[in-house]
């Protein structure tokens, strides 16, 4: 197969496993995980080979064209097509949302194996939608495509977080998350205008030249003025999808879904597609160096934000919640001041230890039959030993030990914020304190759920096979991960640095940032291990403010929620039930009214009828005989 | 033979006679008679019409009148004996369900 028919098949497949899982699932539940999961694995197994034929190159497909595009000046139709692109990015991008993605449908089909036949199949089916989105908004290479599928994305996490939709809460959390998403969807779609209107086409070549690839700075054909905006307004986009300040109130509640899809979409993929979008628009935003030193101010602000929310919660879902919002801050501040490829190697060892944090923190919810306050836990490591393993790992992959992969990749974007030079060191001594935050809010969580002794009594069950083994096999991925890039070969900077960065040089490890870095991450182990490692008092509840997350939700009730409310409830009140139903009422009046006044004319009386009837005939007659004469 | 006045004076004095007697009597009997008289005044018209005219059209109409008219009494008869089974009083007074 080429390479081009390879990318087909591995966008097709998923979305041929939602519409299998959506029409025949429920009457063959037996097929419905061997489905989802292998059209998940099968499209991995296209993308593998499809970038394996295509080494570091560019491959451009064209499926499909809509519009040839003819004629210049203004009345001119632009070329429009479903153009697939696939470049080193591109298929580091694929290859995680398939190849996490494949692992943690696995591992759905023992979390949700007590739904009914229909909520199974739908599961699945929205599990490939979501995966189909995902891969969609990827390759596209016009932004029409990018549109399409990032409206998908959101529409099938609308799906998954109200998957029980039974809960009022989910439902909220499910409607909560959708509309921020639409605020970033807009954002998209006026940044396509306006690169239409500047550059005349939808393609991303347009804007860039072809293949996507230059020297940076590349010359861009529209002036700095265009690319701030067009840079502002896709900023809009990715900030609303990566859940970072001030559109990220989603996240936390979207923990409402099932534990696999926060695990795929809430930490692994979605959530990263804000950080893709940069680093694929890198050659715009290195010409809108306002929007970057937005992205990037606002990438280290989250990090730090979420890691101090994340100090508090007794959620355990929502600990990691918080945590992911934090890392993609990280990812954020690299992509935006150009340090891509330490973006894209944070994204990927994030992908597999927060997947993995995720499927054990579900091994644990699993076995307590839903309990996720971490209060309620304790003593699991004895009783859910490789279940702890896994979540140890994890932890120590994010906190940033050596030699898990979270260590090499927090290490490259720390080295990158350094290089913004001595003027501006503050984003970087935030991202390293967030280092320290993240290592104790991890080892709270451990020591307090795990180590602590047991509050409820009873032997519990570690999962099935088919939840352990997707497990084991993030755990293996979080701790080698971090071997992609460090050290004297580096596979990632190879393979993409071209793409995401141009010729900027490569972040390398500078040895007094790892130094700095490991002291906090220690002192953060420390604090954790002081506070929780002997014996548990308190569960560190913390300062009103932090348990509040900031009030950014009482703020955007009371900016954005309570007047919307009112004004509906004045109209309501003031213009529904007076003028509309009012006019309703008005007209069923006057019509019965009219009835009962005509009514009267009918006395029942045959011969006032006659009467009538005569006189009529009369006057006729008589009028017939004047006109006559 | 009179001439044609005669006929339309005729005719139009038994249209009055019957005007007055559907306008004024209570038995259903009696107001189906006077109906009667109403359409035969109308026939005559309509015979005198056509005769001195030499023309069929006016007979051809008085017999479709007189057709109709003796399926009008079939039915108005049918529901006077109908209500008189009833055992209520055969007065068009009281037979006045139908007001609004």
């Amino acid at each position: 197969m080429t390479t081009g028919q390879l990318l087909t098949a591995g966008l097709a497949l998923p979305l041929l496993g939602f519409i299998i899982n959506r029409t025949l699932g429920p009457l063959r539940r037996d097929l419905v995980g061997g489905v989802g999961s292998g059209v998940i694995f099968a499209s991995f197994a296209c993308f593998a080979a499809a970038a394996a034929m295509n080494g570091g190159g560019v491959h451009h497909t064209v499926l499909y064209t809509w519009s040839e595009g003819a004629g210049t000046g203004p009345a001119a139709v632009p070329r429009l097509g479903f153009d697939l692109y696939f470049d080193g990015l591109a298929a580091v991008m694929t290859l995680v949302v398939t190849g996490v993605g494949a692992l943690i449908h696995v591992y759905s089909g023992g979390y949700m194996a007590d739904e009914d036949d229909a909520g199974f199949a739908r599961f699945f089916g929205h599990m490939n939608l979501f995966v189909f989105s995902m891969l969609l908004l990827v390759l596209a290479h016009n932004f029409v495509l990018l549109v399409v599928g990032w409206a998908l994305v959101g529409l099938s996490s609308y799906l998954l977080i109200g998957f029980w939709h039974d809960r009022p809460t989910a439902v909220a959390a499910a409607r909560k998350a959708f509309v921020m998403n639409v605020i970033g969807d807009v954002g998209i779609v006026i940044a396509s205008f306006v690169a239409f209107s500047s550059t005349g086409g939808l393609g991303f070549d347009q804007l860039f030249g072809v293949n996507l690839k230059c020297v940076v700075p590349c010359p861009l054909p529209i002036g700095t003025s265009t690319a701030e905006l067009i840079a502002f307004l896709l900023l809009i986009g990715a900030v609303a999808k990566s859940a970072q300040i001030p559109l990220h109130t989603w996240l936390p509640d979207a923990m409402e879904g099932p534990t696999p899809v926060s695990a795929l979409i809430h930490a692994a993929t979605m959530v990263t597609a804000g950080v893709y979008l940069v680093a694929r628009f890198h050659p715009l935003f290195a010409h809108a160096p306002a929007a970057s030193a937005t992205a990037a101010l606002i990438g280290a602000a989250t990090a730090l934000m979420a890691a101090l929310i994340a100090t508090v919660q007794t959620d355990i879902k929502r600990v990691l919640a918080y945590s992911t919002m934090s890392q993609i801050g990280y990812m954020f501040f690299a992509v935006a001041i150009g340090a891509g490829v330490a973006g894209m190697f944070h994204l990927v060892t994030h992908a597999f230890f927060k997947a993995l944090l995720f499927l054990a923190a579900g091994n644990v919810i699993h076995a307590l039959h839903g309990e996720q306050d971490i209060r309620n836990m304790g003593g699991l490591w004895k009783r859910l030993p490789g279940t702890s393993w896994a979540f140890l790992i994890g932890a120590l992959a994010l906190s940033g030990i050596p030699p898990l992969a979270g260590f090499f990749s927090k290490d490259e974007i720390l080295a990158a914020g350094t290089m913004l030079g001595p003027l501006r060191p503050l984003p970087a001594i935030v991202l390293l304190l967030t280092a320290g935050l993240t290592a104790y809010y991890m080892l709270r969580v451990f020591f307090i759920a795990f180590l602590a002794p047991a509050r409820t009594q009873g032997d519990l069950h570690e999962a099935p096979l088919v939840m352990a083994a997707p497990v084991a096999v993030l755990a293996v991925l979080a701790v080698v991960g971090g071997l992609l890039q460090p050290g004297p070969w580096h596979v990632l900077t190879d393979y993409i640095g071209a793409t995401v960065e141009g010729a900027a040089p490569a972040a390398s490890a500078d040895l007094l940032v790892t130094l700095g870095a490991l002291t906090v991450v220690v002192v953060g182990v420390g604090t954790a291990y002081w506070r929780f490692g002997q014996r548990v008092t308190d569960v560190g509840e913390g300062a009103m403010v932090l348990r509040r997350a900031f009030y950014w939700d009482a703020v955007y009730d009371g900016l954005v929620v309570r007047p919307l409310r009112l004004l509906g409830d004045m109209f309501g009140r003031g213009v529904e039930q007076p003028v509309i139903a009012g006019a309703v009422e008005a007209v069923s009046q006057a019509a019965a009214g009219m009835g009962t006044e005509v009514g009267r004319l009918q006395s029942g009386y045959l011969r006032s009828y006659a009467t009538v009837f005569a006189v009529g005939g009369l006057v006729l007659l008589v009028m017939l005989a004047m006109v006559v004469r | 033979m009179p001439p044609l006045n005669a006929f339309v004076f005729l005719s139009a004095f038994m249209f009055v006679t019957g005007t007055v007697g559907v306008l004024l009597r209570r038995n259903p009997l009696i107001v189906f008679m006077s109906i009667e008289l109403m359409l035969n005044s109308a026939n005559l018209a309509l015979v005198a019409f056509s005769r001195f005219h030499d023309s069929a059209e006016g007979q051809v109409f008085a017999l479709i009148v007189i057709a109709v008219a003796a399926s009008e009494v079939v039915v108005g008869l049918a529901l006077m004996v109908a209500i008189f089974k009833s055992g209520r009083a055969l007065d068009i007074d009281g037979l006045s369900e139908l007001r609004g």
